[in-house]
């Protein structure tokens, strides 16, 4: 069928959205080759080299055990007899919802003179508490909020691949083990591949876990450099873009070498008696509920009553200042808000463009905004920072300002939406804007009576992905938020200095309880059915 | 419910293709108020795409479109939204987020006598009480007619169906087409209506338009196109026919079942078309039957004679049994004859 070709106006502010999403990086670049210092002498110095490596090898240990942690747990709880599956499906995803810097936090509280695990090791004699630092540290941390990223995705593939080709194998005399390796490890390599980039992708961007766990990765090294060694900080930043732009491209090319899948669930799928390994799985799945569910939370709840709980506990009264929590939690949610819906704003005339119209400039523009996926947060806020230290009256004027902070946070997140929005675009059939048409409706009426009611819930979805990730996001708040501006995150990410005060014990759960709050009605609730 | 005053449609010269391929070539055909037409023809013949140019949402390379007094196509230009024609789709398009009154109000422009206008065209598609339903909920039948009282109720001169009883299942299938056609007769609406199925299209049209490779091959009434096919191709589409390889001289051809009366214009070599009907059966003969479709209300047996196979219609009673020798009788007036190549 012929299509209409895209209204001009719709073309040009796709262009320029998508141009705006390209900004930060490319200036990234071109300032590692005008800033006076020799990016590639810096590149191959011990200084920018380390840390590097630190990053290559936290990354791989992480994904290595996500992948094999995510895969297991949704393998016991799909093709086992494992008691109470349908209760671990609900609750394995929830890691999820702790940013890593809070777990990490959490953790190293916990085991501090004052905390809770300290207290309960004591009690029970072991005043010599483990202290969790470095790389086993980062490591442990991210991978235990981490591996929902795989497990999410092979659970939901496990769960749709037709059972008839484990049956088939192990009629034609698989074990239960050749079957997995044969015949599903092949189905699910398409969703493991990809949660384990996520994964990856993620472990490279964090700042917030390997500062505190003070791992000398490349996002440390740059926050450390930026205000002192700008040259040397954008080297750092040029490996990091590199690195993560090669990681999104072999995982391409692996992916699309990968076997078709079929996803027509036709027959009841396998269920494998574990017999004398129940003790094993149930272990499994119960050590990472308490190490990345009940841990964690037990950890915040007990640092959030700690104000409350100190002067019974024999401490000094402490006086809870709510109205910091209050100021930070509603500067969160504003600048969350107003985020997500100017990049849904942003993303919108690209899904049309490309959903619609199938239009070249929109393919390019999508393109553009989904590669955005792979630059670090820490990149975005650097580059910005530093475009608006240089470039006059334009950076003066958004300099320190709310505008500069949603635009970088946009940035960050506009390809979340990208997907979902899309999507929704797709969701309206052609036949409904013929039979609008053929009644009478112009296309201003057909956009309001057909495309904005069909599209919305996706639309919404699409916010609200943007919405959480930024709730929960740090390097670009630290640098880029103005002066005066405390958000959540920061705030309980500076309490760490401070000793942990009871204030960020409370931000801290708030935040953990909204963004589980919005993670269920966003990603749980549907990847559960999936 | 009254519809507004019928429209004729002409069409003329059309000339369409996506990209490189062509797909409507030198299309005319003119639509008389109050008419109903049948575009009849295989999958990509180009009928829907016709449709699709009159109702608008499409535009032609090059030719006309004239609806009513007003060109929409051609020298000028008129949008779909303001051609004012009905228009049902073969999946329906019903709008997913509306309810049926909704939906049905959606082209009905705003005044006073909306609400009781809903509820005619409601009622005369005996969809009331289901006002507040969401189409998802609904048969197919109900979202069938929820369709046709949506294209209804602006008062369309021109009434337009794309494939309409193609998603419905055959027993339902049977029973809708008749009441439309009641519906549009009672209406005296026009409409110009696409389909593959030759049952539909002569029982529904009060003219066929057959289509072939983007052209109109003929138009006609059922009856003419099934007596007077214009070619071979034309006579297999709208009905069974034996195929019969014969010697033409003054108005008889010379061919397995021995003379048969044909046009006495047509000479030589001759492919003479027999349909099941023209037929009579009966034991003993040269011909040897080689099987039995029984239908229930009636039969096919279809008889080997010399190097032909020839269907012969019989009734609910069949006497013949495969291998048994038979005897056919051509029983009408003139049969098909055309020259073979």
């Amino acid at each position: 069928m012929t299509r209409t070709r895209a209204p001009r106006e719709l073309r040009t502010i796709g262009l320029i959205g998508s141009l705006a999403f390209a900004f930060p990086g490319l200036y990234l670049i071109w300032r590692n080759f005008t800033s006076g210092a020799d990016p590639l002498g810096l590149l191959f110095d011990t200084q920018t080299l380390e840390p590097f490596w630190r990053t290559v090898r936290l990354a791989v240990l992480v994904s290595a055990s996500a992948a094999a942690l995510g895969t297991a747990l949704a393998w016991c709880t799909t093709r086992t007899d494992l008691s109470f599956r349908r209760l671990w499906r609900v609750i394995l995803p929830i890691p999820l919802v702790f940013p890593t810097f809070i777990g990490a936090a959490a953790f190293i509280r916990t085991l501090n003179p004052g905390g809770l695990a300290n207290d309960v090791l004591g009690a029970i004699g072991i005043n010599e508490t483990p202290e969790l630092r470095g790389l086993l540290g980062a490591w442990l941390v991210l991978t235990l909020f981490c591996y929902p990223y795989v497990y999410l995705p092979v659970a939901a593939r496990l769960r749709q691949l037709p059972g008839s080709f484990e049956q088939s194998a192990l009629i034609l005399g698989d074990t239960a083990a050749q079957a997995f390796r044969r015949v599903v490890l092949r189905q699910i390599s398409g969703s493991l591949t990809a949660g384990t980039l996520l994964v990856f992708l993620y472990t490279i961007s964090d700042f917030g876990a390997v500062q505190l766990m003070r791992y000398d990765t490349l996002t440390r090294a740059i926050e450390s450099n930026y205000l002192a060694r700008p040259p040397m900080a954008f080297a750092l930043s040029l490996i990091l873009l590199i690195f993560a732009g090669l990681v999104v491209l072999a995982e391409r090319a692996v992916n699309r070498r990968l076997p078709e899948v079929t996803s027509r669930r036709i027959s009841q799928p396998v269920i494998y008696a574990l017999g004398r390994w129940k003790a094993a799985a149930t272990l499994l799945v119960g050590g990472t509920l308490l190490f990345g569910v009940i841990a964690p939370s037990a950890a915040l709840i007990d640092w959030a009553a700690d104000g409350l709980l100190r002067t019974q506990r024999g401490g000094r009264p402490l006086t809870i200042n709510f109205s910091k929590v209050v100021e930070a939690a509603t500067n969160t949610l504003t600048s969350s808000v107003i985020t997500g819906l100017v990049a849904l704003l942003a993303v919108a005339p690209i899904a049309f463009l490309v959903g619609r119209y199938r239009d070249r400039i929109g393919h390019v523009a999508h393109s553009i905004v989904i590669a955005t996926f792979a630059v670090p947060g820490i990149l975005i806020a650097l580059s910005l920072r530093f475009w608006t230290l240089k470039s006059g009256f334009f950076g003066d004027l958004l300099y320190n300002s709310m505008a500069l902070l949603i635009f970088a946070y946009v940035v960050r997140f506009g390809s979340l939406a990208m997907g979902t929005a899309l999507v929704a675009v797709k969701t309206v059939p052609d036949g409904l804007h013929d039979a609008a048409s053929t009644l009478g409706a112009d296309r201003w009426r057909r956009f309001r009576s057909v495309d904005l009611p069909v599209m919305r819930p996706g639309l919404l979805a699409a916010a609200g992905l943007v919405i959480l990730s930024t709730m929960k996001e740090l390097p670009i708040s630290l640098i880029i938020a103005p002066i005066g501006f405390p958000t959540l995150t920061t705030r309980i990410f500076g309490s760490f200095e401070d000793a942990f005060v009871a204030e960020a014990g409370i931000m801290a759960v708030v935040l953990v309880c909204a963004s589980a709050l919005l993670s269920w009605f966003l990603v749980l609730r549907r990847a559960d059915h999936l | 419910m009254t519809s507004s005053a019928a429209r004729g449609v002409r069409v003329e010269d059309l000339e369409h293709s996506y990209g490189q391929e062509p797909v409507l070539h030198g299309v005319s055909i003119d639509v008389s108020p109050g008419e109903s037409i049948a575009l009849l023809g295989p999958s990509g013949c180009g009928k829907t795409t016709l449709l699709r140019l009159i109702a608008g949402l499409e535009s032609p390379s090059s030719g006309s479109i004239t609806i009513g007094e007003d060109l929409v196509a051609g020298e000028t230009w008129v949008p779909p939204d303001r051609r004012r024609v009905g228009m049902v789709f073969q999946d329906w398009a019903l709008f997913p987020h509306l309810s049926v009154a909704k939906n049905v109000s959606y082209g009905i422009s705003k005044s006073t006598s909306k609400d009781t206008e809903v509820s005619a065209a409601l009622e005369m598609m005996n969809l009331a009480g289901l006002e507040d339903r969401m189409p998802a909920t609904l048969s197919g039948g109900q979202q069938q007619r929820v369709a046709l009282a949506r294209a209804l109720a602006p008062r369309p001169g021109v009434l337009l169906l794309d494939e309409p009883f193609s998603n419905l299942d055959t027993s339902l299938r049977i029973e809708v087409r008749t009441e439309v056609r009641e519906l549009l007769a009672d209406l005296g609406i026009t409409s110009i209506f696409v389909t593959h199925d030759q049952d539909e299209a002569f029982i529904v049209g009060d003219r066929v338009a057959v289509m072939r490779n983007g052209q109109i091959v003929q138009t006609d009434s059922p009856q003419g196109l099934y007596h007077h096919p214009v070619d071979q191709w034309t006579a297999e589409f709208v009905g069974t026919v034996s195929l019969l390889k014969g010697e033409a001289a003054s108005g008889f051809a010379n061919c397995s079942l021995g003379s048969v009366a044909i046009d006495p214009q047509l000479n030589g070599s001759v492919d003479v078309l027999i349909r099941p009907e023209q037929l009579s059966i009966t034991a003993g003969g040269d011909g040897e039957v080689q099987s039995v479709e029984y239908y229930g209300h009636d039969s096919m047996i279809f008889v080997a004679l010399g190097d032909d196979q020839i269907r012969v219609r019989c009734g609910p009673l069949v006497k013949f049994n495969r291998g048994d020798q038979v005897q056919l009788q051509f029983t009408s007036d003139q049969a098909l004859a055309f020259r073979s190549d």
